[in-house]
């Protein structure tokens, strides 16, 4: 991931570039976004901030996170057993039964078995734009609580832009921050070129 | 003038060092007894200190000497959300709780932004309370210099600290701004020493006027009184929290008169002493001059 702060003192660039860093890094996005630009500029306490999404890991089947035995699945990541759980007993009721930590018992048919092997537990796209809002809120300045997003069309598709301040958002910043990220999406192109 | 020291160390003859404190005059403020080691907050006489020296160096032990012990100091956030805490705030709180002082944390209602930055009347009653504030204000330069009016007519020292290493304000320190980790490389631990030590200075300056005006009593020996009058409940811990010039008692409804009554020499507390509910926690003992109620004694 790679992080750009512009606009502020050095100090505060700095300071903020590692926070971008330190909070995508928290939230567990630091390797499904490409790059974070930001632009400070405390003296009208404006911010914008732009974070484009890079790769998706895939949906996580039940294939991916357990091993099947003779009617009973022993799990190999403990991260999605809530979610498996809530799925099986939703779908199966009272024909799973949880054994001990990692076991699980099903008492399903073959097909069955393999119709379940291929479910989905946790799609991370499901949740993605969540999560990198939470992180854009808790990077930029509390105070700055006007927000305004750039428009999708405008800025083309996995991009997130956004405008925060404590002050009414003007015309012209709007204008300037869709300068931003046309200026940042021709970089990127001349980089993907030149690569 | 009474010096306030931690001693930590085992326990081998460790009741005769709180024995030794108690015969010249001093008090046991904290005690904790973590199976075979002890902690000590000690408070005595600051000449008697040889004497205490030479019973650690007897008992095998540390004496540290707690520059902010005797201070209840509040720290203030723009706001207690996750953009302040759990960094800086509980690193710089941990840190001058290490130094000795009883720290309060506060975030204030309207205190985020640059523009729209307040802080409200009862907010500054409530920090007044305490005998000294640090105030916790973000990386922006222009966002510090704009809040720093914020502290203005503060009726108790203060410190302001920051992202940016050097600003042209009064009371600030630089090189703690807002982070999202913890402070504990050498330098951070540097910056957060240069706070404590210029908290330490605003306070020493404080001391040196109740030493030119004397109180009618020392508060150590008031909490001495209140302990013994109202015993601490079981698992409260600073029941009595000691300030530079009185306390803060935390009592149960019905006990204000009990404390009232305390004799003191040949006075009652409510003689030498203002009592008033604190808009915080408990009440506020502020102990008058003895210019202004004669001897106690």
């Amino acid at each position: 991931m790679e992080v750009r702060v512009e606009g502020g003192d050095e100090f505060a660039n700095a300071s903020y570039s590692k926070i971008c860093q330190n909070v995508f890094r928290d939230i567990g996005l630091h390797s499904n976004v490409d790059d974070v630009y930001m632009y400070c500029n405390p003296a009208e306490h404006v911010f914008i901030i732009s974070v484009k999404v890079g790769r998706v890991p895939s949906p996580v089947t039940v294939n991916d996170m357990t091993i099947r035995g003779d009617k009973r699945l022993k799990v190999t990541n403990e991260r999605y057993v809530p979610k498996l759980l809530a799925l099986l007993w939703d779908k199966f009721g009272e024909r799973v039964k949880q054994l001990s930590r990692l076991e699980i018992s099903v008492d399903l048919s073959t097909e069955e078995m393999q119709e379940l092997m291929k479910m989905v537990v946790y799609d991370p796209r499901e949740d993605l734009n969540t999560r990198i809002l939470d992180a854009v809120d808790r990077i930029l300045p509390e105070g700055a609580r006007v927000r305004y997003p750039i428009p999708a069309q405008s800025q083309g598709q996995g991009r997130l832009t956004i405008i925060a301040s404590e002050n009414p958002i003007t015309d012209e910043w709007k204008r300037k921050a869709e300068e931003m990220v046309s200026k940042l999406k021709k970089e990127l192109k001349l980089n993907e070129g030149g690569a | 003038m009474y010096k306030i020291m931690m001693f930590s160390g085992g326990v081998y003859k460790f009741n005769e060092l709180k024995e030794l404190v108690q015969d010249i005059g001093g008090f046991i403020l904290q005690e904790m007894v973590m199976q075979t080691e002890t902690m000590l907050h000690l408070a005595f006489p600051a000449e008697e200190e040889p004497v205490i020296k030479g019973k650690v160096k007897e008992v095998g032990g540390k004496l540290v000497d707690l520059p902010l012990a005797g201070a209840e100091i509040m720290l203030v956030a723009p706001s207690l959300g996750r953009h302040h805490a759990v960094d800086p705030m509980c690193d710089i709180a941990e840190f001058l709780r290490r130094k000795g002082a009883i720290t309060n944390m506060m975030g204030l209602a309207r205190g985020v932004g640059k523009r729209i930055a307040q802080i409200k009347v009862e907010e500054k009653k409530i920090i007044e309370e305490c005998d000294a504030a640090v105030f916790i204000f973000g990386n922006f330069k222009e966002c510090i210099e704009e809040k720093a009016k914020l502290c203005e007519g503060l009726e108790v020292p203060y410190i302001i600290v920051g992202g940016p290493p050097e600003m042209d304000i009064p009371h600030y320190v630089g090189g703690i701004g807002r982070r999202t980790e913890r402070m504990k490389r050498k330098h951070e631990i540097e910056k957060l020493e240069q706070m404590a030590e210029g908290l330490r200075v605003e306070l020493d300056v404080r001391r040196q006027e109740i030493e030119e005006d004397p109180l009618a009593t020392s508060p150590l020996f008031v909490k001495e009184l209140i302990d013994m009058t109202i015993p601490p409940k079981l698992g409260e811990e600073f029941s009595t929290i000691i300030h530079l010039d009185g306390l803060r008692v935390k009592l149960e409804p019905g006990e204000e008169d009990k404390v009232r009554q305390i004799e003191i020499g040949k006075r009652k507390l409510l003689d030498i002493c203002e009592m008033k509910k604190s808009l915080y926690e408990g009440y506020l003992l502020k102990i008058l001059p003895e210019a202004v109620t004669g001897s106690v004694f």
